[in-house]
């Protein structure tokens, strides 16, 4: 019983599967990852902004003779920059949202691996407590 | 088995007659009626705030419960010397936390269920949907409660009453941390942290109150996955109880 106490807690600890934890952001796999750099979204530039954009850019074509150069303020930039994403989709902006165990299907494996061990650890431990109650009586 | 359901209901039953069980549901559903009360602000789905809080009230509820609970059965057994008999003849010690635990998991069972269902009277009472997945939610709560009250009943057995609610406390915060949130607290130690960790249980693995409130559906075998995750957590942590107070003297 001793003996196969220890070898039991040995493999626990020498064997990598065993020790490796489940950090979602540690263990997940890239193409789980990789969902957050694609932009499969859609931008909210309107008609409107474009129209705004042809003006400045007559404008500019007037003052700076007739160059085409399109120089945004930082305001055109963030009105560009802004998209929607489909709802209950994984983006950069809900990837908190889907690192959560239950949307994380990688590590649910773990999850039964961590089920078998901890309950081989609890039947070890209550068979040596037995073991070393009876030997002291 | 008759032995330790026997006393089990005998454990319910005493757990009961205390006022400790009855403050602490009554400050349970006072939250939820104070969460209830939260303006809307004209916000739409209000009923994701409600939601959210409402299960986190009734995480923190099943921590204050599990030590409100089992903080005090073993000392008060052995101050008043009524482990002794119990377990000189009718019981192990083995049927003894048995039944002590089962019957403190009765009451926190119970006591989880009038808060889920308080909190489904708060959502109808603001004009809100019930989500089909509040009751597992709460029922993956409760399993997450049974787990810190066989933390209690072990910090019971191997330390001072007043050092139990602390560590228990300690423990439940600990388990909240992700892996590299832990390591970052004592960083020149890595591997030691990432050991610790290991031990320690995930507690977001309970917590689904972000996709309930979002609507967004969990897979079923999850719940069965999660449930599970936490009773052999619970039953880990019941055996090393059982190991140190198999181990303690108690003349």
């Amino acid at each position: 019983m001793k003996y196969l106490s220890l070898i039991v807690l040995l493999a626990l600890i020498t064997l990598t599967g065993c020790r490796a934890d489940y950090d979602i952001e540690e263990v997940a796999p890239p193409e789980h990852l990789a969902e957050t750099h694609e932009h499969d979204h859609v931008h909210t530039e309107t008609e409107d902004h474009h129209e705004h954009d042809d003006e400045e850019c007559s404008i500019c074509a007037e003052t700076h003779d007739q160059e085409h150069v399109h120089e945004h303020d930082d305001d055109a930039i963030s009105a560009s920059d802004r998209h929607v994403h489909e709802a209950g989709e994984r983006n950069h902006g809900t990837e908190w949202f889907f690192n959560q165990p239950w949307a994380a299907r990688f590590i649910w494996s773990k999850m039964i691996r961590d089920i078998v061990i901890l309950t081989v650890l609890a039947a070890i431990i209550l068979l040596a407590s037995r073991f070393r109650l009876r030997k002291k009586r | 088995m008759k032995p330790v359901m026997t006393f089990a209901l005998m454990t319910l039953r005493s757990l009961l007659r205390r006022r400790t069980i009855w403050g602490i549901s009554i400050v349970i559903l006072l939250a939820l009626f104070g969460i209830g009360q939260i303006p809307g602000y004209d916000v739409s789905n209000e009923g994701r705030f409600i939601l959210d809080f409402g299960l986190f009230g009734l995480e923190i509820g099943a921590l204050l419960l599990a030590i409100g609970l089992a903080a005090n059965i073993y000392p008060r057994d052995r101050e008043q010397k009524t482990v002794m008999p119990l377990i000189a003849i009718p019981l192990s010690r083995g049927q003894y936390l048995m039944g002590r635990f089962i019957g403190a998991a009765m009451v926190q069972a119970a006591a989880m269920l009038v808060g889920c269902i308080g909190l489904m009277v708060i959502l109808l009472l603001n004009g809100h949907p019930i989500p089909a997945d509040l009751f597992p939610a709460t029922c993956l709560l409760l399993v997450e409660g049974w787990f810190l009250l066989a933390v209690v009943f072990f910090f019971s057995f191997w330390t001072s009453p007043p050092l139990n609610a602390p560590l228990t406390v300690l423990l439940f915060i600990l388990s909240q941390m992700s892996v590299s949130g832990f390591i970052s607290i004592l960083p020149g130690a890595e591997g030691f942290m990432r050991f610790l960790r290991l031990l320690l249980p995930h507690m977001d693995v309970f917590h689904i109150k972000d996709p309930i409130a979002h609507g967004v559906g969990i897979p079923g075998v999850y719940f069965l996955l999660a449930a599970l995750y936490g009773l052999a957590y619970m039953s880990f942590m019941l055996s090393i109880a059982l190991a140190v107070f198999r181990s303690r003297d108690l003349k």
